[in-house]
């Protein structure tokens, strides 16, 4: 790894430690390995926003021209959210893409996500499905991310009108994801998740 | 009690001063009060005083001068000036070049002025020649100094100083015969009746080369050459005694020299604690070579010469985006490198003048004095200007399109003036910087990396 990219990793990860963000439990970073290249990010979900109170983990490699190039940011937990790929947790934010900038860091990047997450994009989504739901049915929407978050990421708010949907689908020896995400497409309209999943 | 080890280098200073030691018995350095202490120096042939031996053959100017704080501590010779002619004069007969010296403080009755010429002293002087100056000096009267001559030194300034010396009489009647030579020129009327004409003369004598490039001549009471005064700023003996306008020229390049200095430290200290943006370093820490910062002329956010412009070369990005600030994302169009940050509007200005001038003085290698053909024309820092010194004026900037396929590289290139054609009939609306983009990001694609630390500016 380029000498440049390890060291400044390892500056940036001295500075996150001590942010006031990690004091407030906003972020976490967490290294997985030796050489600075794979790190571990945690975001909390913004208050006021369905993800309030659930805990995101993130997937954060660092390229060896890093920070000429932008780190590759996935998410790890499962999160219903326009900019994010519900299926893969791949991010849709333009700093790190084609906005980078050599100057931005870590910290940045994980407080950018968590912006994005109390403002999505749904003109510019990542996740077609949430992002139509998010345009045609917001309160549909605001629901089903809260729900996901109880489930994924620790959230407070429990669905039990949801759970049962999802129940029944499981009986019907669905897997209980599939059961969710279809659920989840379909408005938790049961016949239409169910008509799609054997159709 | 036990035995007291001496330390015989030197006696016991505090015995030496009051007679009273704190030490007492203890003390590790011989008692030995004042008297008996001059005893044993001025005793004969001793060479040593407190123990201590010289270690410097050399005379002691300020002892010559009367002002020696060191006293008989010195580390020079402290001997009267006419045992050390005489002595000169004795090994004068014995030695081919002697180093006797020879400045007198000899009251006079001649009118005989110092004659020597300053290169026959210069030159390696035989015997005779040897002779001859020693007599003259020693006949030569102390108040030369006031009326003019040729052999005007410190030492003589310090040998006037001294008290006058008892037995002198006897040195100058022993003195070899005074034998006139072809350097003798008698001192004319005129000389004698313009003092202004003298101190002009004066004037316009030279300084001791030696004394004025390193503050030391090996001939300090010899030399025939102006010995200058000290400068207090430069610490050197450079000031002319009589020549003011060489000594208010000389006041002026200090300090200015001084106001230099100052200028260097400030931006040392403002430097210092800089960091890169990019690699988060400081930069005045990096390795050797690296220590440069790059100054974006649109904003203030600092940066190591080597990560902006790597950054600026980022070919995965928009021109947009790595042609700004990687901070604040202003866009600037070039970037100036500087051993030191600045911080003030007008620092910038002038670091981006000087280095604008700079490369201007520089040879396009694009243009190649002619050869080629240079695309950024006349918006290039470059220096584009033929063999014989005559600068061209090569018009505005090359326009060109981004090559679809590497096929069309030559083609492009080749076609520029179809181009231009098709450019302004189906792109009406493009401007030229966005032209000027695809033309840099062109020759950036292209094999010769050499365009990375190449020098550019947008409108």
């Amino acid at each position: 790894m380029a000498n440049i990219a390890a060291q400044r990793i390892k500056r940036e990860f001295k500075e996150v430690i001590k942010s006031e963000e990690v004091a407030k439990c906003a972020i976490k970073l967490e290294l997985l390995n030796d050489s600075y290249t794979e790190l571990k990010g945690e975001i909390a979900g913004p208050p006021d926003t369905p993800y309030e109170g659930g805990n995101f983990v993130l997937e954060i490699r660092v390229p060896e021209t890093y920070p000429f190039n932008p780190p590759k940011v996935r998410f790890i937990t499962k999160i219903w959210h326009p900019n994010i790929s519900s299926v893969t947790g791949a991010i849709c934010l333009d700093i790190l893409k084609d906005q980078w900038a050599a100057a931005m860091t870590l910290r940045t990047v994980l407080l950018s996500l968590q912006a994005l997450l109390s403002a999505a994009e749904p003109d510019d989504p990542q996740d077609a499905v949430v992002a139509r739901q998010y345009k045609e049915n917001l309160e549909m929407f605001k629901l089903t991310a809260k729900h996901w978050t109880n489930v994924y990421a620790g959230g407070p708010f429990v669905n039990s009108d949801c759970d049962d949907k999802i129940k029944r689908l499981i009986d019907m020896g669905i897997e209980e994801h599939q059961a969710r995400v279809a659920l989840s497409s379909y408005n938790w309209v049961l016949e239409r998740a169910t008509e799609q999943l054997f159709s | 009690m036990a035995e007291v080890m001496h330390n015989f280098d030197r006696y016991c200073i505090h015995f030496f001063n009051s007679r009273d030691c704190p030490h007492g018995d203890k003390c590790s350095y011989p008692h030995k009060a004042r008297y008996e202490v001059e005893q044993i120096q001025y005793s004969p042939g001793n060479e040593y005083f407190l123990g201590k031996p010289r270690t410097n053959q050399r005379i002691c100017r300020f002892f010559l001068r009367g002002n020696c704080i060191h006293q008989q501590n010195c580390h020079y010779r402290h001997e009267n000036v006419t045992d050390i002619v005489l002595k000169g004069v004795e090994k004068s007969t014995n030695n081919r070049s002697p180093k006797g010296i020879t400045n007198m403080n000899v009251p006079s009755t001649s009118q005989t002025e110092n004659v020597l010429n300053k290169n026959s002293i210069n030159s390696n002087l035989d015997l005779q020649n040897k002779e001859i100056r020693i007599s003259n000096q020693e006949i030569s009267p102390c108040q030369n100094e006031n009326e003019g001559t040729d052999n005007k030194s410190i030492a003589e300034e310090g040998a006037c100083a001294s008290p006058p010396l008892t037995h002198i009489n006897d040195s100058w009647v022993n003195a070899p015969e005074f034998v006139p030579k072809s350097s003798y020129r008698p001192k004319s009327y005129a000389e004698a009746l313009s003092p202004e004409a003298i101190a002009e003369k004066n004037a316009k004598k030279e300084l001791c080369r030696y004394v004025n490039k390193d503050g030391i001549c090996r001939n300090l009471t010899d030399c025939t050459y102006l010995h200058g005064e000290m400068c207090d700023m430069c610490e050197r003996l450079i000031l002319h005694p009589y020549d003011e306008e060489q000594r208010k020229r000389h006041r002026q390049e200090c300090l200015k020299q001084h106001e230099k200095n100052m200028e260097l430290s400030f931006a040392i200290a403002r430097s210092k604690e800089k960091s890169c943006g990019v690699c988060f370093e400081v930069i005045m820490e990096k390795a050797n070579g690296e220590q440069r910062f790059g100054i974006l002329p649109n904003c203030n956010h600092c940066f190591c010469l080597s990560c902006i412009r790597k950054w600026r070369q980022a070919r995965q990005f928009e021109n947009k985006i790595i042609r700004a600030c990687p901070e604040c994302r202003v866009t600037s169009d070039f970037v100036c490198p500087s051993m030191y940050w600045v911080d003030t509007k007008e620092d910038k200005e002038k670091l981006i003048e000087d280095y604008k001038k700079a490369l201007s003085r520089k040879d396009c290698k694009y243009f190649k004095k002619g050869q080629g053909r240079c695309p950024f024309g006349n918006k290039c820092f470059y220096l584009h200007a033929f063999p014989n010194g005559r600068k061209c004026d090569v018009g505005p900037p090359l326009r060109q399109r981004r090559p679809r396929n590497t096929e069309a590289d030559m083609d492009v290139l080749q076609h520029l003036m179809l181009w231009d054609f098709f450019d302004d009939r189906d792109f009406p609306w493009q401007s030229l910087a966005d032209d000027l983009e695809d033309l840099v990001s062109f020759f950036t694609d292209s094999d010769d990396s050499d365009w990375s630390d190449y020098e550019f500016i947008f409108d």
